[in-house]
């Protein structure tokens, strides 16, 4: 439970390290250079963990066509957001990027839900609310 | 400006997980991430070969720089094992206490690459107020 804990609490933290490396990597090579390096060495990973994982290639291979054509397109916009990631990390603060990026995500959650399901969650706007309230008062002190 | 592309980044995310959610329920977690990085990867070369930038390895450059990539996979692998153990809502919400950490840290220290922006007592109102609303969400 513990570990489950540290974890959960690292894969947060490993999304901060990787986007200010990869931005750093972009000053000096460029936004587009540095997200193919990203891509490179991530793809390599990806394989060497899938051989050593349960999951079956030959059976992975088999499934492809059986999935719609664009649930594909989650790997282009994992590009669009390592690029615009390398742009905006050194221009402002890495703890109102995360905070910002969040709210974000919560409100395209909150709509999809919407138009998508007909369901709206009160308990998720309200704390997205909340949320975007204590980003707001501090950012206001940093003014 | 910046503040407005962190709030799109966010946007891309959302339907991102979306997208490489169903992937990974048709294919499993470490098929899809591998299927997913090499989409990726293809799209980003032809995105370099249209722009006609070409790729050198600089000898000078510390060899930490190219690890944002092996990181982020270990980002999946870290959320595979607690999605597991903890369920969806547990995961997100430490993950966000992860990232508000990890950023803290880095703000305060100035460490890679961020400007310092000391951390002020003032800001634990904010803090909770965020924190409240974290759990808020995680509840209901």
């Amino acid at each position: 439970m513990i570990i489950a804990i540290v974890v959960a609490i690292a894969a947060g933290a490993s999304i901060v390290i990787a986007r200010n490396i990869n931005s750093i990597l972009a000053e000096k090579k460029g936004l587009l250079a540095s997200t193919f390096f990203n891509y490179l060495t991530g793809f390599s990973l990806s394989v060497l963990f899938l051989l050593f994982s349960s999951e079956s290639v030959t059976q992975t291979y088999h499934l492809l066509g059986t999935v719609p054509v664009w649930a594909y397109l989650g790997g282009l916009l994992g590009v669009a957001v390592v690029a615009i990631s390398n742009l905006v990390t050194p221009k402002i603060s890495a703890f109102y990027m995360s905070l910002i990026i969040f709210t974000g995500q919560l409100f395209t959650g909150i709509i999809l839900d919407y138009f998508a399901l007909g369901l709206l969650s009160i308990g998720k706007v309200i704390g997205g609310l909340l949320v975007v309230v204590g980003l707001i008062y501090n950012l206001y002190l940093d003014r | 400006m910046y503040k407005l592309l962190s709030a799109f980044i966010g946007v891309l995310i959302t339907i991102m997980i979306l997208l490489n959610g169903v992937l990974s329920q048709k294919l499993g977690n470490y098929a899809s991430a591998m299927i997913i990085h090499l989409l990726g990867f293809i799209s980003i070369i032809l995105i370099l070969i249209i722009k006609k930038i070409r790729i050198s390895l600089s000898k000078d450059l510390p060899l930490y720089l190219y690890s944002g990539g092996l990181l982020g996979v270990f980002t999946i692998l870290f959320n595979n094992i607690s999605f597991n153990l903890l369920g969806a809502s547990l995961t997100l919400a430490l993950g966000l206490l992860g990232q508000s950490i990890c950023s803290l840290i880095l703000d305060h220290y100035g460490w890679l690459g961020m400007e310092v922006v000391q951390f002020r007592k003032e800001k634990l109102i904010g803090l909770t107020i965020i924190a409240s609303g974290i759990i808020v969400m995680t509840l209901y």
